[in-house]
């Protein structure tokens, strides 16, 4: 039975988001699918991840600022990270202010995700996406018991 | 099209690109390694899942 657990985890999922795929956003349904489902992930990443973090919360705070050490170390994964930290950067401050001109030719992300979760599919695969987010985020990486 | 809809196509390309090819080298932290680093402490799995979970309210029971 535990070894075909995975497998239905991830079909409860699919039918899951499937089924909140077709939900209003302003029904209660919806509110209290994606209320739960972030209760349930956040207790499952306090009950998952006691003792098992991989660094210590002052080690990992203090990990970018060794910067100049790992340029020297490895120049190019350290010009990788400084991409990594421009294109998550570059798309905020965009949002930021398309969402402050409030002009029909600015669009925010809010608009564009609005009009591809309209459909049940469409919101269906990005509800899926968003699960399988949480999921990794919730449970993933841990330190063996 | 929209100017404003241009931009995101663009900063969505460069995204994508950039995604696939410092995904494809095993030298370079692609987005996985980006996932793994918020998940390596509580502080920072408790910052990417508060953020996960608004990210959610708002696009699945706000009109966005």
């Amino acid at each position: 039975m535990r070894r075909f657990l995975p497998a239905v985890l991830v079909a409860a999922a699919a039918a899951f988001a499937w089924w909140e795929g077709g939900l209003h956003q302003s029904s209660t349904a919806a509110h209290v699918s994606v209320l739960v489902t972030n209760g349930v992930f956040l207790l499952g990443a306090v009950s998952a991840g006691v003792g098992r973090q991989a660094a210590p919360v002052g080690v990992w705070v203090r990990g970018p600022l060794s910067v100049r050490r790992h340029l020297a170390e490895d120049t190019a994964a350290t010009v990788a990270v400084v991409v990594w930290i421009v294109l998550v950067l570059v798309p905020i401050g965009w949002d930021l202010n398309s969402f402050v001109h409030q002009s029909h030719d600015l669009p925010t992300v809010s608009w564009i995700v609005g009009h591809a979760t309209s459909s049940h599919g469409g919101r269906a695969v990005v509800f899926a996406l968003w699960l399988t987010l949480g999921g990794t985020l919730a449970l993933g990486w841990r330190r063996p018991r | 099209m929209t100017p404003g809809l241009a931009v995101w196509i663009g900063i969505g390309s460069a995204l994508v690109v950039w995604a696939v090819v410092s995904g494809l080298s095993p030298r370079l932290p692609g987005p996985i390694a980006l996932i793994r680093w918020f998940a390596q402490s509580w502080l920072g799995r408790a910052l990417a899942l508060c953020a996960w979970a608004g990210a959610g309210w708002h696009l699945f029971c706000q009109r966005p």
